[in-house]
Order: C-alpha cells, then sequence, then structure tokens
C-alpha cells in the first residue's frame, strides 16, 4: 500500500520513534508499504515517521534494492561535509548544511538480528538524513540560527512559513517593554537618592507603584500572549520557544527586588 | 510494640525513618542502620565537583537528627539477614557491623518486625579492571557518587585548570565507566558544569571535552529517550542533547562499555563489536551498580540468598522477573508494593530493589558483551518509595493483612535539573519532567509517555530550582519545621 508523505508545514505527529520490540506481520507489511511508497515517489530513501508512523524504521535504496533498517543508530561518525540536500517533507526547495562524512550504524533486521554497517559519501547523508526523522528532527533543527532564517525565508517565497528563532516570536516585544519600564523604576530610584522632600518622594513611590502594576500587567500578558503564539504556531513542529515560564520568573524576581529597593530609597 | 528496622540512610530510608520516627515512633521501635555518619544530597555533588559548593553544604551529621526523634540510630553496615531467625533465635534479624559510635568492627544482631532495605548500591568500581577495587575508586579517575569523591574531582580538575593556564592543553572524559551503569544524568550534568567552569576560568579552548556512555544514542537517559515538550515546541532528549553537546563544542562516544582504565587512556568496546581507545588527562566515569552484597540464611543456617536478593545483590521484590525478551517487557512488570515475595514483613525501597528489566532496549556487542543502561532510580522515585513502603508497613502494624501503598516507576513521574553551573544571574541549566518514567505503551501510544507529563525548560531559572531544591530537601531532612509539606 503506498502511503501518504507528510509535507511541511504539517507536522509527522511523531515526537521521536521508539525502538521496535515486536517483530511481526505488522511490521513487516509496514517496511512492505514504506518500500512501496519510497518507490512510488520515486526517493532513494524513507522513514517511517514520514508517513506519521512511530515504527523505528527506515528504508534506504543501495543499488537496486532498499536496505531495512530497524531500530538504527549513528555510533560513530567521522569528518564533516558540506551538503545540498533536498527532502519529501520540505518539497521543491533545497538547503546547504554540515553533515557527518563518514558514519557507522548499528540496526536490526526484519528477524530482529543485528548488524553494523558503515557508509561514506551519499549513502552515509542519506543514511543521516532518513534517521534524524526518527527523532524528531529534520532540516529546520540542523541549522544554525543564521542558516534557518535563510531557509525560512526560502520557504515562505514556496508558500509555507513559520517562526523558528526567538526572535520571530512576537511575545519578544511584551519582555523588551517589560524591560524599558524596570530601567525607568531605576532611574528614578537613582534621582530619588538626590531628592529630600518628603512630598516629592511620596508622589515619585506612587509612581513607582504605578510602574510595578504595568511590569506586573506587562507578564500576565505574557504569558497569555505566549499560549495564544503557541497555540498558533504549533503546526511547526521546530519553532523554538523560549522558556516562558523562566523568563516570567525572572522578570518578577527582578521586580520584587527593585521595589524593595525602593521601599527603603523611596517609600 | 513493633520493631522497624531501616537499612540504610540515603533518600529512601531517610525518607521511611523520617515517617516511621513521626508515625510510629512513640508507641514502636525505629532503628535506622547506616554505615555513614552523615546524610548527602547527593545531586548537588555535582558542584561540589566542580568546587562550588563544599562538603559541608551537601551533608550533615545523622545522630542529632535521629536524637531529634525517636529513632535509634545505628551507625552500622548490614551484612546478613536471618527472616525466619536462627535456632537460637525465633526473631528474624539483621546482623550488623558497625562503622562508628566507638563500637567499630563490633557484630550485633538487630530483631525486626519489619525490614526496610534502602542500602542504596554498592559502587561497584571493581567490575571495571583500572577503575577502581571493589567499592573503593582507582587512582587514574574522579568520581562523584560520593561527597569526598567530588572533593577529590574538585581538587584533580584544579589541577588540570592550573596546567591549562600554563599553555598545556587537557583531555577530558566524562561519562559512564562500564557498559551496564546507569546514573548518566549525573555524568551529563558534570560535563556541562566542568565546561561552564573552564569557561568562566578563562581556559575552555585550551580543554579537549569528550562524552563516553553506554547509551546507544545521545539522550537515552537509561530511559530509552524522551521527548520534551518546551512551551509548544516539542523536541526528543536526542536532537536536544546533541544540540547542547554540538554548541558547546564537546564530542561524544556512544554504545561503549569502557573494559579497562589506565593512566591517561581507557579502553572501550562499541555496540559494532570495535575495540578503541581514549586519551585523557581528567576522566569522571560513573561505575556499575550492584546491591551492597548482603547474605541471608534460613533458620537452619543454610544460604538463602539467591532466594531473597536478584544475582545483582539488589532485593527482589513484588516485580515480574521472568520476561526475559524486550519484546515482552510490560509496565506491569515493574513493582508496586515493594514488598519481598518470600518474606512479607520485607521491603526494599530506592536503588536497593531490583528492577525486573532495563527500560532501555537491551543491546549487545557482536562479542556478546551487554552494553545497555540499566534503569535510573532518582531521588523523587526513591523518596516516594521510601515513604509508600513506612505507609503500608505502618497499616500493617495497625492490622491491614497486606501493603496499602504503591509506588510504582511505571505509574510514576520524575523530575530532572541538569544545571550547567551555579550562578544566580548566569548560565542556563535544564528542567526536566518525565511521566511516567517507564514507558506505557497502551496508556500512551506513540512514545509511551504523557506528553503533557514529559516537560522540559531550558534557562536561568532551572538553576533557582536546583538552589531551591537543594535548600528545600536539606531542610525537610533535617526535620525542620513544616518538614511535612515538603514533598517527596
Amino acid at each position: 500500500m503506498i502511503r501518504e508523505i507528510i509535507t511541511y508545514p504539517a507536522q509527522t505527529g511523531v515526537e521521536y520513534a521508539p525502538d521496535v520490540r515486536v517483530f511481526d506481520d505488522e511490521l513487516y507489511s509496514f517496511i512492505d508499504d514504506l518500500k512501496e511508497t519510497a518507490e512510488a515517489n520515486s526517493l532513494d530513501g524513507l522513514a517511517g515517521a514520514q508517513v506519521g508512523s512511530y515504527y523505528n524504521v527506515v528504508v534506504v535504496k543501495q543499488g537496486d534494492e532498499f536496505l531495512e533498517l530497524i531500530n538504527p543508530r549513528v555510533l560513530k561518525k567521522k569528518g564533516t561535509i558540506r551538503s545540498n540536500e533536498s527532502s519529501s517533507y520540505f518539497p521543491n526547495v533545497s538547503v546547504d548544511l554540515d553533515r557527518y562524512e563518514s558514519i557507522s550504524l548499528v540496526y536490526e533486521d526484519r528477524n530482529g538480528e543485528s548488524h553494523s554497517l558503515k557508509a561514506e559519501g551519499d549513502f552515509s547523508i542519506l543514511l543521516q538524513r532518513k534517521i534524524d526523522y526518527l527523532f524528531g528532527a529534520n532540516f529546520l533543527t540542523k541549522l544554525k540560527d543564521d542558516e534557518k532564517e535563510k531557509f525560512e525565508a526560502l520557504l515562505a517565497s514556496s508558500g509555507v512559513s513559520c517562526p523558528t528563532t526567538p526572535r520571530s516570536f512576537s511575545r519578544d516585544y511584551f519582555v523588551k517593554v517589560g524591560n524599558f519600564i524596570m530601567i525607568a523604576m531605576i532611574l528614578l530610584v537613582g534621582v530619588a537618592l538626590f531628592i529630600s522632600d518628603e512630598a516629592t518622594l511620596s508622589d515619585m513611590w506612587s509612581y513607582q507603584l504605578y510602574f510595578s502594576y504595568a511590569v506586573l500587567s506587562i507578564n500576565i500578558l505574557y504569558l497569555f500572549y505566549s499560549y495564544y503564539e503557541n497555540k498558533k504556531y504549533s503546526i511547526c513542529t521546530n519553532c523554538f520557544n523560549m522558556s516562558i515560564y523562566g523568563v516570567v520568573a525572572i522578570s518578577l524576581v527582578r521586580l520584587t527586588l527593585l521595589m524593595i529597593v525602593s521601599y527603603f530609597l523611596i517609600g | 510494640m513493633a520493631k522497624i528496622v531501616i537499612l540504610g540512610a540515603g533518600v529512601a530510608g531517610h525518607t521511611a525513618a523520617s515517617f516511621a520516627a513521626k508515625w510510629l515512633g512513640n508507641e514502636h521501635e525505629v532503628i535506622v542502620v547506616s554505615p555513614n555518619s552523615k546524610w548527602n544530597w547527593i545531586p548537588s555533588n555535582i558542584w561540589v565537583g566542580v568546587g562550588e559548593m563544599s562538603k559541608e553544604e551537601v551533608t550533615f551529621d545523622l545522630a542529632p537528627v535521629y536524637a531529634k526523634t525517636k529513632a535509634n540510630f545505628k551507625q552500622a553496615k548490614a551484612l546478613s539477614i536471618n527472616p525466619e531467625g536462627s535456632e537460637s533465635n525465633n526473631s528474624p534479624f539483621v546482623t550488623v557491623e558497625y562503622t562508628g559510635q566507638g563500637k567499630e568492627g563490633t557484630t550485633e544482631d538487630v530483631a525486626y518486625d519489619y525490614l526496610i532495605n534502602a542500602t542504596g548500591p554498592k559502587l561497584n568500581f571493581g567490575a571495571t579492571p583500572g577503575l577502581g577495587e571493589g567499592t573503593n575508586l582507582g587512582e587514574h579517575t574522579v568520581s562523584v557518587c560520593t561527597a569526598d569523591h567530588a572533593i577529590h574531582a574538585s581538587h584533580e580538575l584544579d589541577k588540570c585548570i592550573e596546567k591549562m593556564k600554563a599553555g598545556e592543553r587537557q583531555k577530558f572524559l566524562i561519562g559512564t565507566g562500564h557498559g551496564m551503569c546507569t546514573c548518566q544524568g549525573a555524568a551529563f550534568e558534570y560535563i556541562f558544569n566542568i565546561e561552564h567552569k573552564l569557561q568562566e576560568r578563562g581556559v575552555r579552548d585550551m580543554a579537549d571535552m569528550t562524552w563516553i556512555s553506554n547509551e546507544s544514542f545521545l539522550g537515552d537517559f537509561g530511559m530509552g529517550g524522551l521527548h520534551f515538550k518546551m512551551g509548544g515546541f516539542v523536541t526528543s532528549s536526542k536532537v536536544f542533547a546533541e544540540s547542547l553537546y554540538a554548541e558547546r563544542g564537546m564530542d561524544w562516544i556512544i554504545g561503549a562499555h569502557v573494559n579497562k582504565v589506565e593512566s591517561g587512556m581507557v579502553t572501550y568496546e562499541t555496540l559494532d563489536g570495535a575495540i578503541d581507545t581514549q586519551d585523557f588527562d581528567f576522566a569522571m566515569l560513573i561505575p556499575p551498580f550492584a546491591g551492597v552484597g548482603m547474605k541471608a540464611y534460613s533458620k537452619d543456617g543454610s544460604d538463602i540468598t539467591d532466594t531473597v536478593f536478584a544475582p545483582n545483590g539488589m532485593m527482589k521484590v513484588d516485580a515480574d522477573y521472568s520476561k526475559a525478551t524486550y519484546a515482552d517487557w510490560e509496565p506491569s512488570d515493574w513493582p508496586k508494593t515493594l514488598q519481598s515475595p518470600a518474606y512479607k514483613n520485607i521491603f526494599a525501597a530506592g536503588i536497593a530493589f531490583a528492577p525486573p528489566h532495563p527500560i532501555s532496549k537491551p543491546m549487545k556487542s557482536p562479542n556478546g558483551t551487554p552494553i545497555t543502561p540499566t534503569p535510573p532510580r532518582t531521588g523523587m522515585p526513591s523518596a516516594m518509595m521510601g515513604k509508600a513502603v513506612i505507609s503500608s508497613i505502618r497499616d500493617m502494624i495497625n492490622g491491614a493483612p497486606e501493603p496499602t501503598h504503591t509506588s510504582c516507576m511505571a505509574e510514576m513521574g520524575a523530575a530532572c535539573v541538569a544545571s550547567a553551573g551555579k550562578g544566580m544571574l548566569s548560565g542556563t541549566a535544564a528542567a526536566m519532567t518525565v511521566f511516567p518514567i517507564v514507558p506505557d505503551f497502551k496508556k500512551y501510544p506513540g512514545t509511551g509517555r504523557d506528553i503533557n507529563g514529559t516537560t522540559g525548560e531550558i534557562g536561568l531559572a532551572a538553576h533557582w530550582v536546583k538552589h531551591l531544591l537543594h535548600h528545600a530537601f536539606i531542610w525537610k531532612a533535617k526535620l525542620k519545621p513544616g518538614w511535612t509539606l515538603i514533598p517527596e
């Protein structure tokens, strides 16, 4: 049976492929489907995850035949080469990225027998690309930030886009605004050191309180907006989200320290 | 009046002892037997190992803490169990040998009505030639398994830093020292702390750092890998770990069984059957764990160790030890009540119980060498087991015919914080939760784990979490006011 190959920006739905434990007809049938699907799409290799399956299986063309690799692991690696690659997950685009020049693998065949394999050049690259999918990785997870931005632009020009770098997220504007307000609060504390008039200090304390409410509100908005943004981009399996709780925690600790200092110097 | 004897005062044993003293101390006798005079918050040994904390900050004397409670503390190591008593003594007892309290070397039979085996592991350095002799660390490598080991590691690290400052490149090798090790997480945290330390001291560019592990892929962690949900982003532990190593310029050797350690060099076999070597100037290799080597005797004095303990010396409990093949493994194989099937008044908790099998896929090299991480049993599950076991014993003393509480690794989660440095304002750390520890593919099709219960956060906040846990758990272990409110 020819299966549907999932293409970006749809998710494969496979966080990673746990090891195959039971070697039965269902597995053999799936491997046959995978080979048939690769053949029908003129592909030199296909991973189970690319058709949305949790089976830890890869098939790759070796000569005229497909080599079946179950539970493969890249055990050793040597050298780095720059490789121009395309993948059925990202149709109509190609990308340059670093790969290991040669690798050593261990894997099982459909009888559960263990094997090892050394691969070089194009075959090594093909195996690395396919095994990446089994661990939830693809081009976007392999690229460095600057390369990723270029690749995103390429994807956008071909009709799909998805933020994959922290600065792509609008939520960061909340953090910036919060930081600006806290800088203003620090300046206010500095100015307060040179003021002795009680009434002015009282006014300044009021401003400091208003600022602190604003920072608190911004943090709450940040949390809600981050959740919204996560949902908005949930289609992108490779979107990198900053630690939202960590960001809020850091901001609130800073605010608390600032207000303690303000209380003693202004309040 | 019932006598409850607890062997071991680590996380599981001390948790059981604390609740035993609180719940049963007034009417029953609670005896704690531990060869160590001090309690050690082991997760912070990592910071001791890079000179960021002192031994005093991660340990405290047990005797004064037990003196506050009704528990009787014996600084001794357990040698054997007589679950049926002996020909001259009808009560079950455990034979202990004192290691302190002015009675060093003397033995004593301690009678019990209920026994909790929470001895933790034997650090089996002797399993790898050159890694050490028996439980003693060898001369070629360092360890962070105990606070004293960590201090030694910190001094050796300082020497390397001085050499690098003098212009001499140094090779660091961190990981596991045998094909059947667990605790990859501790070594993982240590290599990142060393890297952070070298950055801080301005010598990172003089160091070649290599990870060596029995995991068949980076990020296996003895749990067959996991995924993290970070905000809306889901990633596998392999991608996560590889990117961390690559970003920091650290190389890795995986699927490796270290079979010999010599001065400045390890020899290892990999899953493809190849034998190779790796040089080092500084190596921290976690040893494999085994049971502490207690014996068991029947009433007539015959050896029943095989009945009570598994071949690795850990105690058999209510697990299913019959599943030989990976395909047959089920979450239901894992123990629930932690009660000995042979003796209903004996329980085991923490690392002392024998797991039914690994969690990671069992793998062997073509030469037949097993290279498979053994299951991790970290602080949180150990403490939960300790509390569950003493809860059951409390209820059994009060008339319950069977254990009333369970603590099963296939039904519980675990939390882990892997720091990279100790600063409150700098560095990043990973905070992870996994649920359940043993994957359940029927309940959670796909990865076998709850997508919402298995999460990860990377950032400075995890440093704060680690600091918080350090102080909270030492507070709890010292049984200071409100200790029961701090969860396990």
